[in-house]
């Protein structure tokens, strides 16, 4: 009887490992769209997450190696602009041995879900992320209804 | 098989619990006279999340992204990642004088050459 108990328990076991052994497989196949530079996706670059924080709108984008002036946002209304150039220039003096990081100059036209005030917006970059605080236009503000 | 069996536990392979996606990082790679750089994407990975791992001849690059969620999300591209990447070095750097800076999301990596690596002018002497 006991012998059949740990039969079992060690099918079980084969059929674990086979199913982890199967999601890795999935998650490398995942993967391999990740693996993509952002520009090849076609207008997908950056790549962006927005947020709603209720008094305003949070965006943010991965922009490695981008600085300030090499990026232009352009708001109206709920209609945002990231465009900008990303040079990868090859150091003085030193030989290529493996590029993959392209130079390239890009645009991404968004929608967002609400009118912001584009005169109260901020934008700050750090570490590679782009994030941008859109206050959201007057009507779209969240508002406390009182009951009568 | 007798009662030794039940006791003693099997394990096939231990997955780890931790599953947090992993990502190869963009590089590039550019040698000189005196040092190899290497420049790798990591947007979002903040200084002390990054390590740098020199053993052997292979060199390791990790780094960990989190990303802060607050407010209700409306879409989401990028999260959470673990940025890795293997490398072989040859033999001839001087591991005690690798050095490395990130700036903008990209962290440079400095691996000078040892002296006797270097390339030197021979000198002819006239016979």
């Amino acid at each position: 009887m006991f012998t059949r108990m740990s039969d079992i328990d060690r099918m079980f076991e084969a059929m674990g490992l086979l199913r982890g052994r199967l999601g890795h497989v999935f998650e490398d196949f995942d993967r391999s769209f990740d693996q993509h530079p952002g520009w090849l996706a076609g207008g997908n670059y950056p790549r962006t997450n927005l947020a709603d924080r209720g008094e305003f709108l949070e965006l943010i984008a991965e922009v490695p190696g981008l600085s300030k002036d090499d990026i232009n946002v352009k708001i109206q209304g709920n209609y945002l602009e990231i465009s900008g150039t990303r040079n990868v220039p090859v150091p003085e003096g030193y030989q290529v041995h493996r590029s993959e990081r392209a130079s390239a100059s890009f645009t991404r036209s968004l929608t967002l879900p609400a009118d912001v005030d584009s005169e109260k917006v901020t934008a700050s970059l750090k570490d590679g992320i782009l994030e941008l605080r859109m206050p959201k236009s007057e009507a779209a503000k969240p508002r406390q209804i009182s009951i009568k | 098989m007798d009662g030794k069996d039940l006791l003693k536990k099997e394990q096939g392979g231990i997955d780890s619990t931790r599953n947090i996606r992993k990502m190869t990082p963009l590089v590039d790679i550019y040698e000189n006279d005196d040092e190899i750089l290497l420049h790798a994407e990591m947007p979002g990975v903040k200084k002390e999340d990054i390590s740098v791992n020199i053993d052997n001849g292979s060199l390791t690059l990790s780094g960990l992204r989190t990303i802060a969620r607050d407010g209700a999300t409306d879409w989401e591209e990028f999260g959470d990642v673990e940025f890795q990447r293997a490398f072989s070095v040859p033999q001839t750097i001087d591991v005690n004088k690798v050095r490395a800076e990130l700036k903008d999301g990209i962290l440079a990596l400095h691996l000078p050459k040892s002296e006797a690596a270097k390339p030197r002018m021979v000198e002819i002497k006239a016979g």
